[in-house]
């Protein structure tokens, strides 16, 4: 094989390539006098076999370079993308939640500041959360705080655009509650800083499964809010009363937005919280 | 065994297609561009000879005949068969030519090419003339001009490798 590639290179160099000159004048003449048809089978055979294969080889290199920075363009893209999207979810989740307390709203006649949740105590324990309202918003201390669920808890501390807000599972709120079913009246306090615990009176005959509402008498939180539900009824330290964990029913991990409700202490308690 | 001369005038071959057909164009001044393919060809059949020469001037004008209108194929395999064979005359086993005779050279194998060509499609005597006054003569010389820099760079690179 060599040996007959060898050979024809031979005889074209020699006689100082006359003989590779007449062969290639004479294919190119060839080619000049072949009919069209021809002439277009040449062409279309070789630009088929060799130079569209090679051609698409070199353009694929560039192919290659464009779709690197398509792919890089593509992802800020989709990381754009896909960042509206989770905006535009979450836009639908509170515009959901909004609606809710729409039909939740109105039932006492106070002002409604919505808020949203921007932090939370670093303890282990879930007892504070940080809103962005504050007196700038018309919010006080003492504000009662619920959200679309039931009551959260009440405004304690105040700025000019956040406020503090103490959560029914602060060991330090204490409030009172009235059973729904029953009209009995009871107060609910938090046992160790994640459990809610009510007392009523043992002839009451609460049950599992009972729902809990303020009952308004504490001054600071109107009549009729939800608070949670009778886990359990258990025997306190005295006969005459029962003790019952409560769940709440809001969950106080996931809050996002809540409502102040623009409802200042009864003028004896205020006077008593002044004292 | 490998024959690393084909090897490397084939890549030599490519590299004048993909300049022709991309840098070719960026350096068009009012239409006109210079020839990296008559350039190949003449340095081709200068430095081996015109064996050599017309097979790589037989391919060139192959190649640029594909991309013409196919009643004209051949002209350009024809024409620059011719060009290489008769450039390869003036080989430098035999021969020591300077810059400018490369030029001269050069510029002696752009007309003759495009002569022949103009002559083997048949175009009319006036689009003739016409194309040799607004296409020819201004691009044989940008194309002398440019194929000085390539004869230069490659002489200097030739003798840089000759004194190591």
């Amino acid at each position: 094989m060599f040996r007959a590639f060898r050979f024809i290179v031979d005889l074209f160099t020699q006689r100082h390539g006359i003989i590779a000159f007449v062969f290639f004048l004479l294919v190119g003449l060839l080619m000049r006098q072949a009919p069209g048809v021809v002439k277009e089978n040449i062409v279309s055979s070789i630009l088929g076999t060799v130079l569209y294969p090679a051609q698409m080889a070199i353009s694929s290199l560039d192919a290659y370079r464009s779709v690197v920075a398509e792919n890089e363009q593509l992802k800020q893209e989709n990381a754009r993308l896909r960042q509206e999207t989770y905006y535009a979810s979450e836009g639908l989740q509170e515009l959901t939640r909004l609606h809710a307390l729409v039909r939740f709203d109105d039932k006492w006649g106070y002002p409604i500041v919505t808020a949203r949740v921007v932090g939370h105590n670093p303890g282990r324990f879930l007892t504070t959360i940080v809103i962005n309202r504050g007196t700038h918003h018309g919010v006080k201390e003492n504000m009662p705080v619920f959200s679309m669920n039931g009551l959260v808890g009440k405004v304690t501390k105040v700025s000019y655009g956040y406020s503090r807000v103490q959560l029914l599972v602060d060991p330090n709120l204490k409030l009172s509650v009235l059973e729904r079913r029953t009209r009995v009246v009871g107060f609910l306090e938090s046992v160790d800083g994640h459990m809610l615990m009510a007392m009523v009176p043992t002839h009451a005959g609460v049950k599992a499964g009972d729902t809990l509402i303020t009952s308004g008498l504490g001054g600071i939180f109107p009549k009729g809010i939800p608070v949670g539900t009778v886990k359990s009824v258990g025997q306190a330290d005295l006969d005459v009363m029962r003790q019952m964990y409560v769940v709440p029913f809001q969950e106080f991990s996931t809050l996002e937005e809540v409502f102040v409700m623009e409802k200042e202490p009864d003028w004896i308690i205020r006077e008593l919280l002044d004292d | 065994m490998i024959n690393f001369k084909w090897i490397k005038l084939f890549l030599v071959f490519l590299f004048a297609f993909v300049l022709q057909t991309t840098v070719g164009d960026w350096l068009q001044i009012f239409g006109v561009g210079p020839d990296f393919i008559v350039i190949l060809i003449v340095a081709i059949a200068i430095k081996y000879g015109p064996a050599t020469g017309c097979f790589w001037g037989f391919l060139a004008g192959f190649t640029q005949d594909i991309y013409a209108p196919v009643e004209w194929l051949g002209a350009h395999t024809i024409a620059m068969t011719i060009v290489g064979f008769l450039v390869g005359q003036l080989e430098e086993r035999f021969l020591t030519l300077n810059l400018p005779a490369k030029m001269a050279v050069l510029a002696i194998g752009f007309f003759v090419s495009d002569m022949i060509y103009f002559l083997l499609t048949g175009l009319q005597k006036d689009v003739v003339t016409n194309l040799f006054f607004s296409k020819t003569l201004p691009e044989c010389a940008y194309t002398v001009i440019v194929g000085a820099v390539v004869f230069y760079l490659s002489a200097g690179k030739a003798g840089k490798k000759r004194s190591v």
